[in-house]
């Protein structure tokens, strides 16, 4: 009983922990565009008043339960994600619901929010949250394939499925997993700008020409669910790629050292990148990523 | 430029004889013509005379002579001339020939000056309402429509904006200055 | 300091007021010429990010209708729409002399006057177009309404809604609109 208490406590601190960091990432990175616009930018706090203002509104519009159930979706991927994912290397207080194979549930895990707000959207009938969620449903085939293939080739090298077992061979070689395997690691990183659906491959919200895509009906209180949990799903990811390429991280400081450096990549990439087609994403994507991840798979073969 | 004028001005004589020229402009021609011979001079200026582009086709109110004049403008690139084929129709029963089988856009003009000056076009195929919504009154574009009056009418006018009439009553009553005689016919 | 219903009502108050009036976010809709002075205030040079101002993309999202400009009636039933998609909070802008008294429009057979007697409006600009740094001040304005709670132009609009359908209605003779809901 009290183990569960523990672990409950552990995971409310866990997910007030991704959230704060999440939303603050998200500030840093609209003051960082603004700066490179030679703008001030607005403060770094911003997004968690936009949060708030979300959530403080009277009335709600929905257009039917699916319609609830896209936004929870969302935010149960994130959370699922969040407790799957190991935060520190030896969290005793933080919970680990980690298991012998939780790589590949982690792989179907992440698809699963978007394919519920596929659902989702398909209830509200605005032909610009179709055309959006389809763009993102095709533009998830593009960098599913390297993501897949890095995975699956620290899979073969270390025979393994577990994101704790992979952790604990980083520290027993003293060697973090993007030297060991550098091929998957460039797979998995050019995977992540077309995960975190930034700039340039944003095609699935462009707010300019889709009026935001699939978020489009939804406003109010949806959308703060939406934006909480967008920023819990990126801190999940963010700490999932620290635990496999860097070994993961010992205390607080290193987790956000390590998770901003990784967070800056598809932000400055995106900001001097104009917006793909989703063609040209899916292009991209299975060009030089997906040979990188074949690579990748060829060397854990022949290492293995 | 000359050469040219005088060149395209014979031609289109010897073909419609009602055509009356106009020469007042270094690049601009002009031709008055009935509205019977319309469709054939439009045809004859753009497959013989290479006038390929239909600019615009505009209309002219002539409220005390109860005729409309209908402006059709096109432009060669070729000899990099504006031509005006005008034409007068009866105020009253404001009919013309269709012609966007010659030039398609001609269609959106054509509705517009249906629309505006509630001139029919025969055969022009325009079902649904294109500019004015919901528009019940006179075409509005006439010129013995009050528009001021239907405003007042229509939309609430905010007080204050009496005296906004005339910008120029406005400075006379507060400087003194004298009024020139041209302004003084425009008078409110 | 006593706690009871009312003063942690108003304290809860001033919290939300604050989110709000440091988020508003614009329904990009331009309705007349004043939309082009929406580019230079969100980009770089008067940068209105910097004080939570920056566009929503659609009415759901969106905290302020900016009417930018003259109003044609057939605009006027799409804005109503618009206007009525958006949740609660909301507030109107109207931007520009068109929207206060016609502006040079004034006896057009097709633009509305006062925009004030078909929208409840929170905040005027003049100006034939108001400069950024105009829109900006008018902006100013209604963030210290918002915090002063004096911004309740969409309660308003709930409360006469009689007189406010009685104007729309008479410069839309055809109202075919969709069954009302918020």
């Amino acid at each position: 009983m009290g183990s569960i208490l523990y672990y409950t406590l552990g995971a409310i601190i866990s997910f007030i922990l991704a959230f704060t960091v999440g939303i603050t990432y998200m500030g840093l990175d609209r003051k960082i565009t603004a700066r490179v616009q030679n703008r001030i930018g607005p403060p770094w706090y911003q997004n968690f008043l936009d949060v708030s203002k979300l959530y403080f509104k009277k009335t709600n519009i929905h257009q039917g339960i699916m319609q609830h159930m896209g936004a929870a979706f969302m935010m149960v991927t994130a959370v699922m994600a969040l407790l799957i994912v190991p935060i520190f290397n030896h969290g005793h207080f933080f919970p680990n619901l980690n298991f012998q194979g939780d790589l590949i549930f982690l792989l179907y895990i992440m698809v699963f929010g978007q394919l519920g707000m596929a659902l989702g959207v398909g209830q509200t009938g605005n032909p610009n949250a179709a055309i959006g969620i389809t763009r993102g449903l095709s533009q998830m085939t593009g960098y599913e394939i390297p993501w897949v293939l890095a995975l699956v080739a620290l899979m073969i090298q270390y025979k393994t499925t577990s994101i704790v077992d992979l952790m604990n061979v980083q520290a027993e070689t003293g060697r973090w997993l993007m030297f060991s395997s550098p091929f998957a690691f460039l797979a998995a990183i050019l995977a992540m700008l077309g995960m975190f659906s930034h700039a340039p491959f944003d095609i699935m919200v462009a707010p300019n020409e889709l009026a935001s895509g699939p978020i489009s009906e939804y406003g109010g209180k949806y959308l703060s669910i939406l934006m909480s949990a967008g920023a819990v799903f990126m801190f999940a990811k963010l700490t999932l790629y620290v635990d496999l390429f860097m070994g993961g991280s010992s205390n607080l400081l290193a987790l956000l050292i390590k998770t901003f450096s990784f967070f800056l990549i598809p932000v400055l990439y995106g900001i001097v990148s104009p917006r793909y087609r989703t063609e040209q994403a899916i292009r991209y994507f299975w060009g030089w990523p997906s040979l990188f991840g074949l690579l990748a798979v060829i060397q854990a073969v022949i290492l293995k | 430029m000359k050469e040219i004028k005088t060149k395209i001005i014979e031609r289109i004589k010897s073909h419609f004889q009602d055509a009356v020229e106009r020469d007042y402009d270094y690049n601009r021609l002009d031709f008055s013509v009935k509205k019977e011979t319309i469709p054939s001079i439009l045809f004859y200026l753009k497959d013989e005379m290479n006038f390929k582009h239909l600019s615009h086709i505009t209309c002219v109110d002539w409220l005390e002579e109860k005729e409309f004049e209908v402006v059709f403008i096109l432009w060669s690139y070729t000899d990099r001339l504006q031509v005006y084929v005008r034409t007068r129709i009866d105020r009253d029963h404001p009919v013309l020939d269709n012609i966007d089988m010659i030039w398609r856009q001609a269609n959106t003009y054509e509705r517009e000056l249906k629309e505006m000056y509630g001139i029919n076009f025969t055969g022009l195929e325009a079902p649904e309402e294109f500019l004015l919504e919901d528009w019940e009154g006179p075409p509005p574009m006439r010129r013995d429509f009050d528009t001021r009056e239907y405003a007042a009418r229509t939309y609430y006018t905010r007080p204050g904006r009496e005296d906004a009439q005339d910008v120029r009553e406005t400075i006379i009553k507060r400087t003194g200055e004298e009024l020139p005689d041209f302004a003084k016919k425009y008078k409110r | 300091m006593v706690f009871n219903d009312k003063n942690s009502q108003k304290i809860v108050d001033i919290i939300e007021n604050y989110a709000r009036k440091s988020s508003l976010w614009i329904l990009a809709y331009g309705t007349g010429c004043g939309a082009i002075e929406l580019p230079p205030t969100v980009t770089s040079r008067y940068d209105s990010e910097r004080l939570g101002i920056h566009f929503g993309a659609t009415p759901r999202q969106a905290d302020v209708l900016l009417i930018t400009g003259y109003l044609t009636t057939k605009t006027l039933k799409r804005v109503i729409r618009v206007y009525e998609q958006m949740q609660d909070p909301k507030y109107v802008i109207g931007f520009g002399s068109c929207t206060i008294n016609g502006g040079m429009y004034w006896d057009s057979y097709n633009t509305i006057n006062a925009l004030d007697r078909y929208l409840p409006v929170d905040v005027y600009i003049n100006g034939c177009m108001p400069r950024p740094e105009a829109v900006l001040a008018g902006f100013a304005k209604l963030q210290k309404l918002i915090q002063a709670g004096k911004a309740d132009g969409a309660n308003k609009y709930k409360e006469n809604l009689d007189w406010y359908r009685t104007n729309q209605k008479k410069v839309i003779p055809n109202w075919r609109m969709p069954e009302y809901n918020w």
